[in-house]
Order: C-alpha cells, then structure tokens, then sequence
C-alpha cells in the first residue's frame, strides 16, 4: 500500500498544497501590485523627464516663433518607441508643433492646466498622458505634452502572471513531493493504526498490537494507548472465556445431578404406580367378587356403596395408568423415524367414532409433510390432543375438530383446533401443568395428566407447545418439532 | 532681405505664417515691429553678460538713432523684467549716450556710422541687433532678416566674443544661421 493511498495523506497533501497556492498567490498578487505601482511612478517620472527636457529646450522655438527647431526637438522622442505623440502649444492654447510615432495626426485634446498647476497627467485603458507647463524666467511661455502606450506597462504585467503561473506550477510540485516526504511520516503510523483497529474489530483478535515506527508525539501517545487497550481487552476477554469455561462446567455438572434426581424420583414414581396396582387390582376383583357373590345380602344400600368403592378403584386404576404414562414419556428411549401425522390422526378419528358412533363430529384432515420423530410418543401426543378435542366438543349438537399444518419462518406448525367448550385464555399457563385442569369432573372427566405427557414429549423432541382459546368458541393447540435441537435424546 | 519687403509684409499674420498649414491662427494682426520689438526684449534672456553689465539694476534696451518702433517697444517693456531686472527703453542720437545700455538696436538712419558706432558699443559690452543688410559683416551681432514672411534672425558669434558676450545655445538654436569666427566661416 503507497502512502498515495492513506486517505489522511491525500488530505495531508491537499491541504498542504492548497496552503502554498494561498499563500503564493497573496505573495505574488502583493508582489505584482508593487511593482505595477513601481512601474507606473517610474514610467510618470521618464515621461516628466522627457516633457521637462523638451520644454525647456523649445523655450527659444517659443520665444522666436519658430516651431521648426521646436519639432526637431520633439522628433528626438522617436527614440523611446513607447511615445504615442507629443505636442507643444503656446500658452494660449494654439499648436505649436507636434510629434507622432505614426508620422499621422493623432491629437491628444490637452485641457488648460489649473492656475499654478505646472503639470498634470492622466491615464486611460492603454495610454498616459503627461501635460507640463514651460515656464522661463518665471513666464510661462508655452504648453507640452507627451502621450505614452502602456504596453511595457502590459507587458510587464504579463510577465508577472507568467512568471506566477510558473512559480505556482513549481510550488506544487514542489509541494507534493514534500508532502509525499513528510505526510508518510504522519499518515503512514495512523494509518496502521485504523487498519489495525479494523483488522481487530474484524477478527475479534485481541492479541494484535500496533508497531510504533517511532513517529513520535501525539501519534506514539495514541499508539501507546490503543495497545494499552487491547491489552486491557485482552486481560478481560481472557477472564471472561475462564469465567464461561466454569459456570459451562459447572451447569453441566448440576445437570447430571438434576438428571440423576430426576431419574429416581421417575423410577420410584413409576414403582410406586407400579406397586399401587397390585393392592387395587386386589381391592377391585374383591369388592367385584363381593358384589357377585353377596350382592344380594347386602340389599340396596349396601351394593350401592360396593358400586362407588368399585368406581373409585376404576378410576384411581385410570390415574395410576395416567401417571405411568407420564412416567413413560419422560423417560423411555425414543427412535427418530418419520412420523406420518395425517395418517395418525385419520386412525385416531376412527377408532373415536368406533368408541361413540351416536356423536356427530366432523374431521377436517389435511395432508401434512412427515415428522420426525419416536412414532409411539407422537401417538401419544395426538391421542391427548385429539381426545381432548372430542371431548371437549362433546357439548356441541355438531363438533368440528382439523388437523393441519401450515410454514412459518421455515418450520412446520402442526395445529389440532376445535369449536367446542374453550377455556379462558387467562389460564393458558395452568394448561401443561399435571392435575391442572381448567373444567370442572362433573362437566368433562378426565385427571389433568394429558397436556403435560403432551408438552413433555414435544419437549424431548426439541419441540414447543402452545394455545389458543376463547370461553365458547374452542380451542386450537399448536406445536413444533424440532428433533435436530434435541440431539441427546435419540437412542 | 530688403527692409522695403519686409515693409510689405507688416500686416502677414504673425502665427499663420510661424504654424504649418494644419493650424489656422485667426488672431489680432501683428506688425512687424510689434514682432521684433518682442524678440529685442527675449534676445535680453538668452545671452550673458560680463560682470559690469550684469550689476546694473535696471535692463536698458536702447535705440540708437531714428526709432522705427513707436509705440511697440514701450508696450513690449511695460511691467516686463529680465533676469528680474526691470526692462526699460531708452532712446539715444549717439553713443556717448550708450553708457548703461545692455541692448542696442542701430536703426537703419545709422548705417554710414557703423564702423564707429560699433567698436564703441563693444566696449561697453553692450548687445548690438540691427535690421540693416549687412550688419553681421561689420562685426554687428545679431541682425533681424524676413524668411517667407516670418521675421527671424541671424547670428554672429565672433562679434558678440569681442564685446565679452555669450550666446546661449537655445537661441542659437533658433537662429536663421550662426556667423562663427572666421576659420569655421559659417
Ligand atoms: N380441546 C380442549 N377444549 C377445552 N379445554 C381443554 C381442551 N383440551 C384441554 N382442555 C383443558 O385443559 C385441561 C387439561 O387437559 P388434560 O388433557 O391435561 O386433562 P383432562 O383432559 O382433563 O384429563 P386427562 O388426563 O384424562 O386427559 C382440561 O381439564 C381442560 O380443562
Ligand atoms: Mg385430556
């Protein structure tokens, strides 16, 4: 990289140059105002001169009337090439004789001097003329003038621009080349510095440091500094990375003890549902056994009593294969495989009509692109979804329940929506918690397990969960898969 | 030039015959003698004297003989100086008279006494200018002559050497011609 190419030394370089054309132009315009000023008193005081010379030597040609003698001596100003014409009169105010560098008439129109006034001049765009009176022995015996071109005045003036363009030329380049000596010196360090600064800034590389090239003064002082402060940020990026290594090694550490503790506590929640059966399935074929075989003993009251202790048993069964479910969720293997959600659901519907013909419920199904992820689990996920969805329709003379799916943001939405009994969108959070349920037994049965077996397979699927619903209008849930996110959870 | 000529030619405008024909002088006419009159009092400023002559307070110009000026001479002098010296005229039959004269013009009624009336007058470092013929030849000094009409002048420096007197070179300048010592001729 040339210095030509540091933005800050074009600068440098402009500025510099732009500097020394002032400055130049100033100077010689000064210089030139001088010497036009000089120029022009030289030229009046040669024309006084020669207007005196001539005067006084056609004193005699004025007194003797003979302007003969006084045009030869007039015609001495053929000499300086500059004189224009030049004319003596008598004093009042008739030719006497003249003179012109052409040979013609040229004529200047010469008007009176002022009383005591021995001379005067004027100047026009290209010509001068100086007047003087001829006076001897205290009388004034006549009038000369001498009439000037200016172009040694133009000339001059000429020479100067000239000679100013010339200057002005050298000095810039002149200019240039001291710039491209010293403006390396200035711009090249600050230049490394901001590519540095980019180059770290760029590659998020704190261990790069600036070289000083030793230009000394303010740019060693920002060099210092810039390296001081990456060696700060360094200092910190380092104590950062260590702090992040810790606490990584340290979540994972509690995640294992979490996972440990979660594992037994599901191995002894599902012992215990386990171990629960047994006593049930005894308290159940007994009071069952009970009701066959002394039904008629007990009378009325008695086998009504048997009926609710038989009921109880039937539903805790529920609750127990309800948590076992849960259980099993959580924490059987799970095998990536596509998952045809539409074919499912088709099968789920059937097996809901087979089980409650007389409803009239209407599915609208569309075909949807595969999942992916543990077939059962995902059964078990639209088995909830769709459950709930019959259920909570069943109020309805003419339930509706779809399944769908629909793009957003490059990942698939799968969607179970009904128009039966809603809920109250406040209790959303309730929802996937275990035992929450936001309808009463009497009005929809059911032990508030579902949703949260539900929202923790999609979980270990990656996935997430969520819900619409309005008090009366139904409800729609939704859910994503991701099985890329949850890489562990494959066998 | 005879003086019967220049007689003639007394009423010629004086500026139209001195300017060339580009410039037309329509002025009061001048007389030949109102002219020289003028030029007997400048010859005053271009010559110098000796000593004795330029001590004197006042400038007498004389005329020696009969005047033929008149008038003209007197109003030529009125308030004039010469080397800030009052200018004068002054009338003489002779030149025992002469004495305290700087110029003296010798009338024409004079020209038989020449070779007296001049020798004298060189002794008294006297100017002397006449308009008679041949007055440069007997040693006068400056003799009025016409040229074309326009009255001009001829000049001899030897006489004028003689009598201590010196021409400037201006009016030489301006003279018809110039009589030198007889060596150089003219
Ligand atoms: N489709 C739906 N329409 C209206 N409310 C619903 C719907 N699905 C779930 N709910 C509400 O969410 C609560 C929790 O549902 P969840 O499936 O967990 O329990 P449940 O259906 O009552 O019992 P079960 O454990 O037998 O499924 C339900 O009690 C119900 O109030
Ligand atoms: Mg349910």
């Amino acid at each position: 990289m040339s210095a030509n190419d540091y933005p800050i030394f074009r600068r440098l370089t402009r500025m510099n140059m732009l500097a020394s054309t002032l400055a130049l132009v100033v100077a010689c315009t000064a210089f030139l105002a001088y010497d036009v000023f000089l120029f022009r008193e030289g030229l009046l005081r040669n024309l006084n001169v020669q207007a005196q010379i001539i005067g006084s030597n056609s004193v005699s040609a004025l007194t003797f009337n003979d302007p003969k003698s006084a045009q030869s001596t007039l015609s001495a100003l053929s000499l300086s090439s500059n004189i224009i014409s030049a004319g003596i009169s008598t004093p009042d105010g008739q030719r006497f004789a003249h003179y012109s560098r052409t040979g013609g008439a040229e004529l200047v129109q010469v008007p009176a001097l002022a009383a005591g006034n021995d001379e005067a001049h004027w100047f026009g765009l290209n010509e001068v003329v100086v007047v003087h009176t001829i006076v001897f022995q205290g009388a004034n015996v006549g009038t000369v003038y001498i009439q000037s071109d200016l172009n040694r005045f133009y000339a001059r003036v000429w020479q100067y621009v000239l000679i100013l363009a010339l200057i002005l030329f050298a000095s810039l380049f002149a200019a240039r080349f001291i710039s491209a000596y010293f403006g390396k010196a200035v711009a090249q360090p600050i230049a490394a510095l901001s590519e540095t600064a980019q180059t770290v800034s760029r590659q998020k590389n704190y261990s790069i440091r600036v070289m000083d090239s030793g230009a000394g003064g303010e740019v060693s002082v920002l060099i210092r500094a810039f390296n001081e402060m990456l060696e700060q940020i360094q200092r910190r990026d380092d104590e950062l990375q260590g702090a992040r290594v810790g606490l990584e090694k340290r979540v994972e550490e509690r995640t294992r003890q979490l996972v440990a503790a979660n594992r037994e506590l599901e191995a002894f929640s599902y012992s215990v549902s386990h171990d629960l059966r047994n006593p049930l399935e005894t308290i159940s074929g007994f009071s069952y056994l009970l009701l066959q075989e002394y039904g008629d003993k007990l009378g009325p009251a008695g086998k009504a009593n048997l009926q609710e202790v038989n009921d109880a048993t039937k539903r805790m069964a529920q609750l127990i294969d309800d948590l076992l479910a849960l259980a099993h969720a959580s924490s059987t293997a799970m095998h990536r495989e596509k998952v045809d959600l539409t074919q499912m659901t088709k099968s789920i519907k059937s097996e809901l009509q087979r089980r409650q013909p007389e409803r009239d419920v209407s599915f609208v199904i569309s075909e949807c692109v595969s999942a992916e992820g543990d077939s059962s689990l995902l059964r078990v996920v639209m088995e909830n979804l769709l459950n709930n969805a019959w259920k909570y329709t069943s109020g309805r003379e003419k339930g509706r329940i779809e399944f769908g799916c629909k793009q957003e943001s490059g990942t698939t939405v799968y969607y179970v929506r009904d128009n039966g009994a809603g809920f109250d969108p406040e209790n959303i959070d309730r929802l996937f918690k275990p035992f929450q349920r936001l309808h009463s037994k009497s009005e929809f049965p059911g032990t508030g397990v579902g949703l949260a077996t539900v929202q923790r397979i999609i979980h270990r699927h990656g996935g997430e969960i969520w819900a619409e619903a309005k008090v009366g209008e139904g409800a729609a849930f939704y859910f994503i898969l991701q099985p890329e996110l949850a890489a562990r959870q494959w066998a | 030039m005879s003086i019967a000529r220049a007689q003639h030619c007394r009423t010629l405008l004086f500026v139209a015959l001195a300017a060339s024909v580009s410039f037309s002088f329509a002025q009061t006419k001048v007389t030949e003698y109102q002219v020289k009159a003028a030029y007997l009092y400048n010859f005053g400023k271009f010559v110098n004297w000796p000593d004795t002559q330029a001590n004197r307070p006042i400038f007498n110009i004389c005329i020696l003989g009969q005047d033929p000026f008149g008038a003209d001479l007197d109003g030529v002098l009125t308030n004039a100086t010469i080397g800030g010296k009052r200018a004068s005229p002054k009338r003489i039959t002779d030149t025992s008279a002469a004495q305290g004269c700087q110029i003296v013009f010798i009338s024409s009624s004079e020209s038989g006494k020449l070779d007296r009336i001049l020798p004298a007058l060189d002794k008294l470092h006297a100017l002397t200018v006449s308009d008679m013929p041949r007055f440069l030849d007997h040693n006068g000094m400056i003799q009025f002559v016409m040229d074309s009409g326009r009255v001009r002048f001829e000049v001899n420096l030897a006489a004028a050497d003689t009598a201590g007197l010196g021409f400037s070179s201006q009016l030489l300048k301006v003279a018809s011609s110039v009589k030198r010592s007889e060596k150089k001729g003219e």
